[in-house]
């Protein structure tokens, strides 16, 4: 009996230290621990207030409000939020986010890359006094209080001090190697799951008609047209399955492009071009061609570049 | 039954996409609108609410918010019309935002403040909250609603008005984010908050008219109006608030640029939820104080 009831406890803790939630808890006290250690607690002559803060998916919104959607709307873990302090100077925020994975970090990274690279870690884009970088599964925002003459620099210090502390990088979604490299803007490129990341660049519909979600991986970059200089926009996704795809496309081409033909390119409102067609589980469209010509080149490009990897 | 439509960006393109759902929104202020009754609020700004450095002038914000409400509920006193609001024995939420980049200005919520107590409500029945709402016993317990945020871009529901301000108010805010954040005037509705509502206050001290990245802020593109729009109906506020910022958006730009998403609530929260009035011919802007730049 006296065994048995040993047998049973060892049991229990056997089953909580597998899956349940003390188990969770020394994980997320882990990563928690990972993430301390990647911010120096001295940078120069700043210094941690050592009052860190961590919100995970469920309580970022308390700290960030609905900006938090767009962290959750990738694979984002945790967030540490560090503040810095220098006598006399405006206090610096870091907030370095676990996203899951390389893709989703640089994902978050490539959803503003309009200001200037700064080279930390392994992208980044300074304006407005914010300084955000990415690296391996780890992407950051730092940026100071009240923006003053030594403001970049200070973050930039910081910043580079982060970026170094964090060993591992990472790769780049996959889909960015099918973009065609002629006329493309490489810092333009955006990556995303949802059809809200897609519209945040380019507005197509506020439906879902692309259906894109959680388990899609989209692509969206920018191409200057070498004779016109002319916007044009390549969009590819990949969905789980081919048959995802083409009931995806079948949507799309019934609400967005209902008069198209076969050929599936059409003359658009604004005296563009729109292309679109699905290849095996990936869906391509051109949006804003020039004309029919340019839509096709660019849609013959990408499609090849699939090709190329078989 | 009507079949719902599909908005696109060719519609946009088109110029149609206003028919689809937003009829009203690019209407031009003072157009008539029949003989419907049209919704009253008042813009009030001066130019010395900023300083030089920045500060914000704490007595200069509370002289515009005397002069505004008195115009609004048509009273010579501030006391009088806040009376009108607020009874003594009230318990008085005032629903704040603290967003850190760009928070209901502490001044306004303490010339706010100093007018409940001056009607005799006890500072124990005043509270004062964003976050903690949920958790906070005096809005657990209130009577009375006072709703103060500033105006902004937002990347979710188009703008940061006074529909948003409530989403504290559920436990589960991001579930009111799909098609647009549409649904935030439903919050409305909830016994918490349903009726409570005695005055909505944009603060229109500093807007952000535009935005881009995650947190959705960049100095850039916040402008000091130094103003403040008040009024009882929410909708007419942030319908206003909206066609603000779009012009903002045009003087800056010299172009009209679209905001990632339509504030679509706005529309849905009069045509579904009947909160107020979103049709800007329908709502009169009464304009007090600095008028250079008001675009409006």
């Amino acid at each position: 009996m006296k065994n048995e009831v040993i047998i049973s406890i060892f049991m229990v803790f056997g089953l909580l230290a597998v899956g349940g939630t003390p188990a969770l808890s020394a994980e997320k006290d882990a990563e928690k621990m990972e993430m301390k250690r990647l911010l120096p607690l001295k940078v120069g002559s700043h210094e941690s207030d050592r009052k860190d803060q961590f919100y995970d998916r469920k309580t970022t919104f308390r700290y960030m409000d609905g900006a938090a959607e767009l962290y959750r709307s990738y694979g984002f873990k945790l967030l540490l939020v560090r503040r810095y302090l220098k006598t006399g100077h405006p206090p610096i925020i870091v907030e370095l986010f676990d996203m899951g994975s390389p893709e989703d970090s640089f994902g978050v990274f490539s959803f503003e890359t309009e200001g200037e690279d700064l080279g930390a870690g392994q992208g980044s884009d300074y304006g407005g006094g914010l300084l955000r970088f990415w690296k391996g599964k780890f992407f950051a925002n730092i940026y100071a209080e009240q923006e003053t003459p030594s403001t970049k620099q200070d973050v930039l210090e910081i910043g580079r001090a982060i970026a170094n502390s964090i060993k591992h990088e990472g790769q780049k979604p996959k889909l960015i190697h099918y973009l065609p490299k002629e006329d493309f803007v490489e810092r333009s490129v955006r990556y995303f799951h949802h059809h809200q990341g897609l519209n945040y660049q380019y507005f197509v519909s506020h439906e879902n008609i692309l259906r894109l979600g959680e388990r899609t991986h989209a692509v969206f970059a920018l191409y200057s047209l070498s004779e016109t200089k002319i916007k044009t926009f390549l969009l590819l996704i990949q969905y789980p399955t081919q048959k995802l795809a083409k009931e995806a496309f079948q949507s799309f081409v019934k609400i967005y492009m209902p008069e198209s033909t076969s050929s599936r390119v059409i003359q658009t409102e604004n005296g563009r071009w729109t292309s679109a067609q699905f290849y095996q589980e990936y869906i391509i469209v051109v949006f804003d061609a020039p004309s029919k010509e340019k839509a096709e080149k660019l849609m013959e490009a990408t499609k090849k570049k699939f090709e190329g990897r078989q | 039954m009507e079949k719902k439509r599909t908005i696109t960006r060719r519609d946009f393109l088109r110029g149609t996409v206003y028919t689809a759902f937003t009829a009203s929104f690019g209407s031009p202020l003072g157009k008539e609108a029949g003989a419907e009754e049209k919704v009253k609020v008042v813009l009030i700004r001066d130019e010395n609410v900023i300083d030089q450095q920045g500060n914000i002038y704490q007595k200069i914000v509370r002289q515009m918010l005397d002069r505004a409400i008195c115009e609004l509920l048509g009273e010579e006193k501030p006391i009088q019309a806040w009376r009108r609001l607020i009874k003594l024995n009230d318990i008085v939420g005032i629903k704040s935002n603290f967003w850190f980049y760009l928070p209901t200005p502490l001044e306004l919520e303490a010339a706010i403040q100093q007018r409940i107590l001056d009607v005799g409500v006890p500072k124990k029945n005043i509270g004062i909250d964003d976050r903690e709402v949920l958790n906070n016993p005096v809005f657990r317990s209130s009577t009375a609603l006072i709703n103060v945020r500033p105006l902004r871009t937002h990347f979710w529901s188009g703008i940061g008005g006074c529909i948003k301000n409530y989403i504290m108010f559920v436990s589960t805010p991001w579930l009111y984010h799909p098609d647009a954040c549409s649904s935030l005037a439903s919050i409305w509705n909830k016994p918490l908050v349903k009726g409570k509502t005695r005055l909505n206050i944009l603060s229109l001290i500093r807007t952000q008219f535009w935005g881009r990245g995650p947190h959705y802020f960049d100095r850039r593109f916040v402008s000091d109006y130094r103003g403040l729009l008040i009024g009882k109906d929410p909708v007419a506020l942030d319908a206003i608030g909206a066609r603000l910022l779009q012009l903002q958006r045009i003087a800056y730009f010299g172009e009209d640029r679209p905001t990632d998403t339509t504030p679509k609530h706005i529309f849905v929260a009069d045509e579904k939820y009947k909160l107020g009035v979103s049709d800007l011919r329908r709502i009169e802007v009464v304009k007090l104080g600095w008028t250079e730049g008001s675009l409006i």
